[in-house]
């Protein structure tokens, strides 16, 4: 068993004074690579913001992420841009998909960010895999919430990333679409051995991780 | 309503950055829309000013009046003041030129005259003088003190020879620097004195007159109603003069209103387009907005309301402002003109010229036009507003809902198998075309007309012009004047009598340091057959050397010409401007003429062969042209009319001076220079180039208003978007590389537009100077020189921007960004 994600005693706070909120307070935790790990809490509890500095997208106030053996925060801003390209995926509960780009190029956009080739055959299998095949060329303002997501998901793995930091994906979509994509995200990460931190306030979804992990006022109060 | 107004404001605050821009387009177009009349006008009131100080107040002058004709036009009803001039003589001298006339009292007024001492003349011998006058005999006298000087009296044949003659002086004339320098002095007697010389039935007088209810009357009226009045006592029309600048001073020209109407038409569209464009691209930012205040029940009227008070409020703050600028900018840009200007005035005119500014005379600021500026500018931002209300209204709330950052019209797109920075900002300006091209074409409207203003104010060379309106350097003509009662040894057919042009002076010439060459012209006076060239002075024939064939052929528009069918005698070439007048002239027409010297009188038919266009210096505004040894063979005298000096250099005092030296009897003589027009030209380029850049320049700044708002908004928009790429892991070069693509498509584009529309539309522009010979447009330019300002400008400001914008993304923490959202 080998550890993916390692976060030491992570701290970040907003605001001060009276209305200090202590979003991320002293957390430590290590996620296992090529897992399904699960973060759990209520709204408010600082779910989010401890993703987006596994992600890289924030930085902490104090503490360390390290992703295999790399600090993150210790690489300045560009080469944690790239850093991320290259090892993480994001999908969030609003898709945030490009709209002036189609489907096709919203998914190959980390590739085209990174110089990378895209390999046509590749994303195509995605394409199937996801059932987006004859939305190839289609612009995302035409698309229902659930394949929106399912571009968004197709976004994150098609650079082959180590992590995918998922926030609430399915936050936005009915219960139909909502298995749907939690099953094709844990598919992904079966068939390409990548780990997946997936934020949900859904108890049915939590029940399907490899591991739990509940927060509570910027704390892990469990891990199993 | 209140609510509405609240939210407007509301909406003001929020939408600051959008509500600067407009504010400051807002501004500048008040700015002009205050400037361009009042410049206009305090200019031109500057002059009629400057002209009622100097120039007599009659309106026109009937020559050759005698008493009969006199007493019935002052009884006429459309004559308001009448006034009687006649000239008795002059006093002889040699270089001066000292008109003795007599006026009566309301003459006297009409012509400003003043003395300075004494009284008007009353018994025979008394006389008027100045001091300048009676210097150049060498005189020096009071009041009361008897003169004795040469006077050459006027016979009802012609000139008395001088003779000394007894005066007494009751009077003094001011002298002016004018008068002093130009050698011309007046002097006044009595009526008596008139009477007891002139036999009654010989009396002929200037009758000098204003016509009546003026006031509030066009040029074009005035002058109807004096040539009326003419036709009523069959007066003819060269007996007329017209004091026209004097009328035009006073009562306005209709063209001068067209050209600041079209000016401030111009401005008035600028602002139209810019605040349109800004409102037009920032409506996307807000179709949500608009949504949901219909979904809580605000009504069309009611939106429609809240844009246009969100609009008016920012006018508003904007429009006073801008006459609070340009109230402070008036003195300063008046003085900055008249400075220019005064580099071609006498010093005396000058003086007058800066009097008037300097001293409240004229009004630098007019209610009238800060209430037009004012409503011009809420107009503007009113019709700008029109297409957006309309829009806003029509927002329905379910758009508003499903409105997902920038609205997407395609449902499918081919896009790119590989996608690359530069394709990412490829399609965000494709996803966006209508905005993209709006707000590229609002921007070339501004850069086409500044290439086209630039390609004319480039072309206006003064140098081509002075070229070409001077052939040579120094040009030596006959002082001809034909029908000028006071003057009839200016007559022509007197003048060549004893041609002062002889061989011997243009061999003294060729002499001078520094001549290369003299070319002289034959001219002759002729009288047509064709009807209205009276009228239009048509009246020169010209005769050019063998050595200037080679220009005249290459000036050949249609037909054909040889030198031999010039030598011939009954062939010429039609000079192409005076059929602006005459359109009916053909090549084939023949046109039968007639030239007299008096003595005997030649008649020929002349067979036009071909038409040309010549530099106005070479063939002025005679209109037949042919060989030299044709011309002269019509009379037996020497008619050479012109000489042209040609120099080593543009201009030399030393030459001039000698030339000046030998020209001697300057009466009959005139002499232009090179230098002088070149001067003139130069002086009046530099006002027009000045005026045009700096109208330009702010026309400019209401313009890239449009760009900064454009960039503003496309990132504003995409705050979400750009986060997002960045979580993707777009580093901060690319980021700035795609900002970077992205405005320099819309300078690309605004460039070639305004360069490529520009260029021809300036070429089209010159071709039409050229043809109209306006600001003496020969030679095109093209106008590197604005161009390459142009280009820089809007580089730098584009430039400018998205490093600005790129640090105000970067500035926000991503993880904002990816909140973000309205
Ligand atoms: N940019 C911010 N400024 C101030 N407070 C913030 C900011 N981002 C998050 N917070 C606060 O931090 C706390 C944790 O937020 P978040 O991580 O979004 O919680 P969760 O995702 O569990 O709902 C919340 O109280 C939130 O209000
Ligand atoms: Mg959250």
């Amino acid at each position: 068993m080998s550890i993916t994600v390692k976060v030491q005693d992570l701290v970040k706070y907003y605001g001060s004074g009276e209305n200090l909120v202590k979003a991320v307070d002293h957390t430590s935790l290590s996620i296992e690579n090529a897992k399904f790990t699960a973060i759990v809490g209520r709204s408010g509890s600082g779910k989010s913001t401890l993703l987006h500095m596994i992600g890289g997208l924030d930085r902490p106030d104090s503490g360390k992420v390290y992703i295999g053996k790399t600090d993150i925060f210790a690489l300045n801003e560009d080469r944690l841009a790239q850093f991320r390209r290259k090892k993480i995926g994001f999908v969030f509960q609003d898709f945030n998909l490009i709209p002036s780009l189609n489907v096709w190029e919203n998914i190959v956009l980390p590739l085209g960010l990174d110089g990378k080739k895209v390999r046509e055959s590749e994303i195509e299998e995605l394409l199937v895999q996801l059932g987006l095949q004859d939305k190839r060329s289609a612009m995302p303002a035409t698309l229902s919430g659930g394949q929106k997501q399912r571009v968004a998901i197709a976004r994150a793995v098609a650079a082959n990333p180590a992590i995918i930091c998922a926030d609430e994906p399915t936050g936005n979509l009915d219960s139909q679409s909502e298995l749907e994509v939690v099953n094709l995200m844990k598919k992904c990460v079966a068939d390409y051995g990548q780990t997946l931190v997936m934020i949900t306030h859904d108890e049915g979804i939590a029940q399907m991780a490899d591991c739990i992990i509940v927060i509570e006022d910027g704390k892990v109060v469990n891990q199993s | 309503m209140k609510m509405v107004t609240r939210t407007a404001i509301a909406n003001m605050k929020y939408h600051k950055s959008k509500n600067i821009l407009t504010g400051i387009a807002i501004f500048l177009t008040s700015v002009l829309l205050f400037l361009v009349p009042s410049i206009g006008f305090a200019f031109m009131d500057t002059e009629f000013t400057l002209v009622n100080q100097t120039y007599p107040t009659w309106h026109a002058l009937f020559r050759a009046v005698d008493e009969t004709t006199a007493a019935g036009l002052m009884a006429h009803h459309d004559i308001e003041t009448g006034g009687l001039r006649s000239d008795v003589g002059f006093f002889y001298h040699e270089n001066a030129n000292i008109t003795t006339c007599y006026m009566d009292s309301a003459a006297q007024k009409l012509y400003k005259v003043e003395l300075s001492e004494g009284r008007f003349p009353q018994k025979e011998d008394e006389l008027v003088v100045s001091e300048g006058m009676l210097k150049e005999f060498g005189v020096s006298a009071d009041i009361g003190d008897t003169v004795t000087l040469p006077f050459q009296k006027y016979l009802s044949d012609g000139m008395d020879f001088a003779a000394d003659e007894e005066f007494t002086i009751c009077g003094f004339l001011p002298d002016n620097e004018a008068s002093l320098k130009s050698h011309t002095f007046m002097a006044l007697v009595s009526e008596e004195y008139l009477r007891n010389e002139t036999p009654k039935e010989d009396i002929r007088y200037r009758f000098l007159f204003r016509v009546a209810d003026a006031d509030g009357q066009t040029t074009d009226e005035i002058e109807a109603k004096i040539s009326a009045i003419r036709e009523s006592f069959n007066i003819p029309e060269t007996g007329m003069n017209i004091n026209e600048d004097y009328l035009m001073a006073n009562h306005t020209d209709p063209a001068f209103f067209t050209a600041i109407a079209i000016i401030l038409l111009v401005v008035t569209a600028a602002g139209i387009i810019t605040i349109y464009s800004i409102y037009y691209v920032s409506m996307a930012q807000r179709v949500q907005e608009f949504g949901k205040l219909k979904a809580i029940g605000a009504t069309k009227r009611q939106i429609r309301q809240i844009v246009l008070r969100e609009g008016l409020c920012t006018a508003c703050l904007a429009v006073p402002a801008g006459l609070v600028l340009s109230t402070l900018l008036m003195r300063p840009i008046l003085t900055a003109f008249s400075k220019t200007i005064s580099q071609v005035l006498d010093s005396s005119t000058n003086q007058i010229y800066q009097n008037i500014i300097d001293s409240h005379e004229i009004s630098l600021y007019r209610w009238e036009f800060y209430l037009f500026a004012a409503a011009a500018a809420f107009i503007t931002v009113y019709l700008s507003l029109f297409v957006p209300m309309r829009k806003a209204q029509r927002i329905s709330p379910i758009e508003a809902m499903r409105y997902q950052g920038t609205p997407v019209k395609q449902t499918l797109r081919k896009g790119y198998t590989d996608l690359t920075i530069s394709r990412l900002a490829k399609t965000s300006l494709m996803g966006n075309k209508k905005r993209s091209s709006f707000t590229i074409l609002s921007m070339s409207i501004t850069g086409i007309l500044v290439v086209t203003v630039a390609t004319i104010l480039s072309c206006a060379n003064p140098k081509n012009g002075a070229d070409n309106n001077i052939y040579g350097h120094y040009v030596l003509e006959l002082n001809t004047e034909s029908g000028n009662r006071e003057h009839p040894e200016r007559e022509w057919n007197n003048l060549i009598q004893k041609n002062p042009l002889t061989d011997n002076l243009k061999q003294q010439i060729e002499h001078l340091d520094g001549v290369e060459k003299v070319v002289d012209f034959t001219w002759l006076h002729i009288e047509t057959d064709l009807e209205g060239s009276e009228e239009i002075g048509v009246s020169g024939l010209l005769g050019l050397p063998e050595s200037c064939f080679p220009e005249l052929k290459k000036g050949i528009l249609e037909g054909d010409a040889s030198w031999e069918d010039l030598l011939s005698g009954d062939k010429i070439i039609l000079n192409e401007t005076i059929r602006r007048w005459l359109p009916e002239l053909q090549v084939g027409d023949t046109l039968e003429i007639q030239t007299s010297d008096g003595n005997h009188t030649v008649t020929r038919s002349l067979e036009i062969i071909a038409i040309g266009n010549y530099p106005y210096g070479m063939v002025k505004h005679n209109f037949l042209l042919t060989a030299k040894e044709a011309a002269d063979s019509l009379l037996p005298e020497d008619c050479t009319g012109y000489f042209h000096v040609f120099a080593d250099q543009n201009y030399d005092k030393t030459l001039e001076n000698n030339l000046k030296e030998l020209m001697g009897d300057r009466e009959l003589l005139s002499m232009t220079t090179w230098k002088d027009e070149y001067e003139v030209l130069r002086t009046f380029m530099t006002i027009m180039r000045s005026a045009c850049t700096a109208f330009l320049a702010i026309l400019s700044m209401i313009c890239v208003m449009n760009l900064i708002n454009t960039m503003v908004n496309s990132i504003h928009l995409r705050k979400k978007e750009l986060g997002m790429m960045q979580a993707m892991g777009m580093t901060g070069s690319q980021l700035s590389k795609m900002l970077r693509l992205e405005g320099m498509f819309y300078t690309i584009s605004t460039l070639f537009l305004s360069v490529g529309a520009g260029s021809i539309l300036g070429y089209a522009a010159f071709l039409w100077a050229k043809k109209d010979g306006f600001l003496s447009v020969a030679v095109y330019h093209f106008p590197f020189g604005a161009v390459l300002i142009v280009i820089t400008v809007l580089t730098f400001v584009q430039l400018l921007l998205t490093a600005l914008l790129g640090r105000s993304v970067k500035k926000e923490s991503l993880i904002e960004r990816i909140r973000f959202s309205e």
